[in-house]
């Protein structure tokens, strides 16, 4: 079974997977649950960074914005609060028209 | 390729995309594999059975492909049916009842061409990455800049899930059902489906709820709808709305609203995390995400047509809530076309309610690291689901409060939807064309160019809103 699974996973990209030749028997489809109780049974399934214990111990790096990509932040943010603002009066004075 | 930042102490890891051989051969594989959790053990079997499958696909096409398709929909469908919510199917009920069939047709189904658009980039980034679109954000951002984009989350997703406990109380108050019996229902629902323990189980769960989303449909052909009329809409996006111009305004951002939120980045790509993912599955993830937009419009458009007799008949529909308009349309509809209307806009919220409160649970255990998988126990990951529980007992508590302007919130909650969506797509836009992030899944000349009409196009139409809504208070 641990054979056949590995066989399968040789490559996570789309355009190159390697089969085993047990995957093209009759009934490969059918075979019964694996032992996930073996560790390493778990791993073969899992891409290395889909491990929990490895996703806590590394962490994406910050990257360094760039002049542009700050103003194009700090922008959105101005826009965002200037039009929660509006909204903001808008539904107050929908609330509670003023006579 | 995909850069990792490592704590001193931690032996070293492996490339960007590793091969499942790596991980098992890796030096770390003895470490990580005493160190597997519940969460893992629960993704691998979930993985397991999607290997299985492409086996199958080897030797029968249609079957084996129908196989691994059914085993990788999920997100997708659950997102855009998600969104499908109390207040967007209002928002679509109150289009239908005050400008018939004609330009907003058209107009759901290009709203629901942008949310595609934006879903998609959010599928390969959990596949790619396999960290939830908070966690990245801060990461790669830094605090000041994450603090903002979950602030923006936070606020959004509370105001949505309190219009969801609306729709819910008022689908079961076409009924007869007293407010706090229905909201109590909707809670226990939203902690029955969390209960299991499992992501597949949760999953499969919320995607039988989220089918009876189809329940617009039944009521739209009891409205009997001309056909006809529906399919000249769709080619020539007439006739066009006439009316107040402000009130025609706050109708468009709120049916944009209804469809592109940042609630769904954030859900989309932590359940594409949650649900084990990887690279190879991008397609199928596409798949299911065009299939979610699909249904999503076709039910969209379903509660437009249902209402649509109300602007026939001249019936002002301003200031309805979900049960006037189930009782309004009964007439025309029959009895069971409205307790159809009725039952369907109770669906959208429970749906609604489990996956925004569910965004704001992962969003949360991203950020301050403590597990976050609906694949662990109740128990172990006790702050995750204190967060989603939490939440949505606190909005279907605010929805008790009486004498609130219920139709008018249902409304500017997707407006604010609107206006908080373009930061949300920077920050979403910067990391899917990150390469050291993303490696070859990197977004493409036409990804970019869609994604960015879609920002302009946002920002446009709340822009638009601002300025009519000054000239209107002016």
């Amino acid at each position: 079974m641990r054979q056949e699974l590995n066989g399968e996973h040789v490559k996570s990209s789309d355009a190159e997977i390697k089969v085993s030749a047990e995957a093209f028997e009759p009934g490969a489809d059918k075979v019964a649950a694996p032992d996930l109780k073996d560790p390493s049974l778990v791993l073969s399934l899992l891409e290395a960074d889909q491990v929990v214990a490895a996703k806590q111990r590394t962490h994406f790096g910050r990257r360094n914005l760039s002049v542009g990509a700050r103003v194009l932040l700090w922008g959105l943010r101005i826009y965002v609060v200037a039009m929660l603002v509006i909204v903001l009066i808008s539904a107050i004075r929908a609330i509670h028209p003023v006579p | 390729m995909k850069r990792l930042k490592q704590d001193a102490s931690e032996p070293s890891f492996g490339p960007a995309h590793p091969t499942t051989d790596v991980a098992a051969a890796s030096p770390i594989a003895r470490d990580l594999a005493g160190l597997l959790t519940h969460e893992d053990v629960d993704r691998a079997r979930d993985r397991w059975r999607v290997s299985r499958a492409r086996w199958a696909e080897r030797r029968s096409k249609t079957l084996g492909r129908l196989s691994v398709l059914w085993l990788l929909v999920g997100p997708g469908v659950l997102v855009f049916l998600g969104e499908n919510d109390a207040p967007s199917m209002l928002s679509y009920s109150a289009t239908g009842a005050r400008f018939g069939i004609g330009f907003f047709i058209p107009f759901i189904v290009l709203t629901f061409a942008m949310g595609l658009v934006v879903q998609e980039m959010t599928v390969r980034l959990g596949a790619v990455t396999h960290r939830g679109h908070a966690e990245l954000i801060f990461d790669r951002f830094g605090r000041f800049w994450g603090f903002f984009a979950m602030g923006d989350l936070m606020l959004g997703n509370f105001l949505t899930l309190v219009t969801e406990f609306i729709g819910i109380r008022a689908g079961l108050g076409f009924f007869g059902i007293r407010p706090a019996i229905a909201v109590g229902a909707g809670l226990a629902v939203v902690f029955a489906v969390i209960t299991t323990g499992r992501y597949w189980t949760w999953e499969r769960i919320t995607m039988g709820l989220a089918i009876f989303n189809a329940l617009f449909v039944p009521a739209a052909i009891l409205a009997h709808p001309n056909w006809t009329a529906v399919g000249h809409s769709l080619v020539t996006w007439s006739p066009l709305p006439h009316g107040n111009p402000f009130d025609i305004l706050l109708l468009i951002l709120a049916d944009i609203g209804a469809t592109v939120t940042p609630w769904m980045i954030f859900f989309q790509q932590s359940a594409v995390v949650d649900k084990g993912m990887q690279p190879r599955d991008i397609s199928a993830g596409r798949f299911d995400t065009t299939l979610g937009a699909l249904l999503a419009a076709a039910f969209g458009i379903a509660a437009l047509l249902a209402t649509a007799p109300l602007f026939h008949h001249g019936i002002d529909a301003s200031q309805f809530e979900a049960a006037q308009f189930a009782e309004a349309l009964e007439p025309w509809i029959g009895h069971i076309g409205a307790a159809l209307f009725a039952l369907g806009i109770f669906e959208a919220g429970i749906v609604a309610a489990i996956a925004i409160a569910t965004s704001s649970a992962y969003a949360f255990g991203e950020v301050v690291h403590t597990g976050h998988s609906l694949n662990r126990p109740l128990r172990e990951a006790w702050p995750f689901y204190s967060i989603l529980l939490g939440s949505a007992c606190a909005a279907a508590a605010l929805v008790l409060i009486p004498h609130a302007p219920l139709e008018f919130i249902v409304l500017i909650v997707n407006v604010i939807a609107v206006l908080a969506m373009p930061p949300a797509l920077a920050f979403l836009l910067l990391l899917v064309n990150d390469r050291e992030v993303m490696g070859e899944y990197v977004n493409g000349f036409w990804e970019n160019a869609a994604a960015i009409a879609v920002t302009v196009v946002l920002i446009c139409a709340g822009l638009g809103f601002g300025i009519a809504t000054v000239i209107h208070m002016g």
